[in-house]
């Protein structure tokens, strides 16, 4: 695990080698063209962006010489040095240099041999600064070692890469993984020791294909923890209250669409704790705590979870008052809610509408979207607890998955139930009048874009019981215009009738639990953002079982 | 030998007792060991599940889990007294989630369960009777007596792990 100061480090040096390139492009169009006053510019902005960086992080060599090489550009920017003939030769040595200490931060007993080039870009600020000539010290200049412009080309150790293109190569691995368990399925029926071994092989590559993908997704916690500093600031402003904030485990590194997507969430905790949680300091001193409250933040990491711990010590939530709002909400009658116990009740707050109990918002100021909160943990596949003592504090603890699978999926609906298809087994949707289709066989049967295609309606094949199914009915359709999916698998199309079409959306997919878990047409299921359910139809499966009906 | 048993029981000073939830299927009284409940919630909402056996109502997600929900009145084919209210959308229902060895499953209940402790000697174990119930296959761990009612303690990993569960894998 890296800690946080090599991962400063390796920015730091990604962001310099970056300027460090533009330097030498900027310094050779420079000496084509001197008079080049915007050229003159960025050199000089690179130059002091990597004197303020290189100085925040402590690399005073670098910051130092970036200080003398600004220097030296501001006298020739304000024309009291001429950018020409041993100017230009120190200056590119310069630079040189501070592509070689950056590439050298790495190495601890490095000690660069810059003596001369110092030297020389000293005189010639000097001689800049005084108005004269460079005279027979420039002699003495031109005697400087260049042993610098023997090394090697050097290409960045770092990359940027869009996090759209880390998800594409996520799903396919996801794919592949699918395809996959189905080799190894087929290579255990036919118990071939060939396949067998390869299969094999190609068990323990993907496996390690998959982690790597992985891997490569995950941030630092920190990246967003460090964020919440100035937030908390903020909030404690308008709110009139001093918070100290303590911030622990930004080392801990976790996918980068999870903390996406639970940044709003803990914001929205956050804030909660800051207005509702944390009491006024008069409130605080009267009850003998300290007048600043205290919020921590801290970050964890438990086996393949994550855990986010938000805590505070301001004024807690009465258990009473949330038993309450069970039986005034009609979740419990009173006699149950007395017998629930202290975590099941705090549970309660996360329920949709539970939020918009007046009474309880005011005395415990909690709850207000919490629901939204728990939707976004749950659809990553997340948990969130909530502990609380009254007077003491309260605790919002975040279990959550150090690493997702997104996949891409239209959503519809059918009997008034959600489904998803995943997006990698969609061809295309098309809206036909019922006349579009004929009655062949036993099936439907329309002409789509030049292809005869089979269509059946998920209507009738998820709802009718398997005695009186008929799929081939068009009597069975309501409306006159049919919403059709196309899906395709093995270059085999299929068109699937469905009563709504929604949106296309990134879904996580999850396994079904035993024991409906065998149950082949789901390829699992998802919890929408409005913390509904839907299942996912599986496209192979569904084909399949097409195929061995007919 | 069983009547020894229960004897050996008796003699004892302290009685053992079993704390069970109580809950109504059809009109009579069933109770599960409360060391298989894992809650007791309202009904969330559920989605139905086709192509599953019809006690199946479906799944539904409890606190971030996505569990199966069992009607077991449908799944024992007990009938309803004639002034049962119809189970609609769920609402107004309860849930009580069991946990099995290696899985979690729902139960739907219409009215909200109760707790009870009762001796482990008023629980009649297996009863000549029980075999020919319409409930079969030993999910029957006994009939409990105590105040004139009449509880029928059901074992839960039996009927979680009962070949009944399996008739999925043929629908599929």
């Amino acid at each position: 695990m890296k800690s946080r100061e090599e991962e400063y480090k390796e920015i730091f040096i990604g962001e310099a080698l970056e300027y460090y390139d533009a330097l030498n492009r900027h310094i050779s169009d420079l000496e084509k063209n001197p008079e080049n006053d915007s050229l003159l510019a960025e050199i000089f902005r690179l130059l002091h962006n990597m004197k303020a960086n290189a100085k925040a992080i402590g690399y005073i060599h670098i910051s130092e010489l970036s200080h003398k090489l600004e220097t030296a550009f501001e006298l020739i920017r304000n024309k009291k040095l001429a950018f020409a003939d041993e100017a230009v030769t120190i200056l590119f040595d310069g630079i040189d240099l501070l592509g070689e200490l950056i590439n050298n931060l790495d190495q601890e007993d490095y000690q660069a041999q810059d003596e001369n080039i110092i030297r020389n870009l000293d005189i010639i600020v000097q001689t800049g600064e005084s108005g004269n000539k460079p005279g027979d010290k420039a002699v003495e200049v031109a005697k400087g070692p260049k042993y610098l412009n023997s090394k090697n080309i050097q290409l960045s150790d770092l990359i940027y890469i869009q996090i759209k293109k880390l998800d594409h190569l996520l799903n396919l691995v996801g794919e592949l993984i699918i395809d996959r368990d189905r080799i190894i399925s087929i290579s255990k029926e036919l118990d071939h020791p060939d396949l067998t071994s390869v299969s094999s092989h190609l068990y323990r590559l993907t496996e390690d294909l998959q982690f790597s993908v992985m891997d490569a997704r995950l941030v630092t916690i920190g990246s967003l923890f460090n964020k919440f500093p100035r937030i908390v600031r903020d909030i404690a402003v308008a709110e009139k209250k001093e918070i100290h904030l303590d911030i622990t485990g930004q080392d801990i590194q976790i996918d980068r669409n999870i903390l996406q997507i639970i940044t709003d969430s803990l914001l929205h905790i956050m804030r909660n704790a800051i207005s509702h949680g944390i009491e006024p300091a008069e409130v605080r001193e009267a009850a003998g705590k300290p007048a600043v409250g205290n919020i921590s933040l801290s970050a964890q990491s438990d086996r393949d979870m994550v855990q986010i711990k938000l805590s505070d010590d301001g004024k807690g939530i009465d258990l009473n008052d949330v038993r309450r709002g069970i039986v005034q909400k009609g979740y419990l009658p009173a006699e149950a809610a007395n017998e629930l116990r202290d975590s099941e009740v705090l549970s309660y707050i996360f329920e949709p509408g539970f939020s918009l109990a007046k009474q309880i918002t005011e005395v415990s100021g909690r709850g207000v979207g919490l629901d939204v909160v728990k939707n976004a943990i749950d659809s990553i596949g997340g948990r969130i607890r909530i502990d609380s003592e009254k007077g003491k504090g309260t605790t919002f603890t975040l279990h959550l998955p150090t690493s997702i699978a997104v996949k891409g999926a239209l959503l519809f609906e059918v009997d008034s139930s959600f489904y998803a298809i995943p997006l990698m087994h969609t061809d295309s949707v098309v809206a036909l009048d019922k006349d579009e289709l004929h009655e062949i066989g036993g099936l439907l049967v329309a002409d789509i874009k030049n292809e005869t295609i089979t269509v059946i309606s998920l209507n009738e094949f998820l709802t009718a019981d398997e005695k009186t199914m008929n799929l081939g009915s068009k009597a069975k359709l309501q409306g006159v215009v049919q919403n059709i999916i196309i899906v395709t698998y093995n270059n085999r199309k299929l068109g699937l009738i469905v009563d709504k079409l929604f949106r296309q959306q990134d879904i996580v997919v999850k396994a079904l639990n035993k024991p409906v878990d065998i149950i082949e047409i789901y390829g699992g299921v998802t919890l929408l953002g409005s913390g509904k359910v839907c299942l996912v139809l599986d496209v192979p499966a569904l084909t399949r079982y097409f195929l061995t009906k007919k | 030998m069983e009547q020894e048993e229960r004897k050996d029981k008796r003699d004892r000073k302290v009685e053992p007792m079993v704390h069970l939830i109580v809950f109504k299927l059809g009109s009579e009284e069933y109770g599960i060991r409360i060391e298989q409940v894992k809650e007791v919630t309202v009904t969330p909402e559920v989605a139905r599940m086709p192509k599953t056996p019809k006690f199946i109502k479906g799944i539904a997600n409890i606190r971030g889990d996505i569990i199966a929900i069992m009607d077991l009145e449908e799944r024992f084919h007990i009938r309803l007294p004639d002034d049962a209210i119809s189970l609609g959308n769920y609402k107004n229902t309860y849930t009580l989630t069991l946990e099995a060895s290696d899985y979690t499953i729902g139960l739907i209940v219409r009215e909200m369960p109760q707790s009870l402790t009762i001796p482990i000697s008023q629980i009649d174990k297996t009863p000549a009777f029980i075999q020919d119930l319409n409930i079969n296959e030993n999910f029957i761990e006994g009939i409990g007596k105590i105040n004139g009612r009449l509880i029928i303690v059901l074992d839960i990993l039996r009927i979680l792990t009962s070949d009944e569960l399996q008739q999925l894998r043929v629908l599929s």
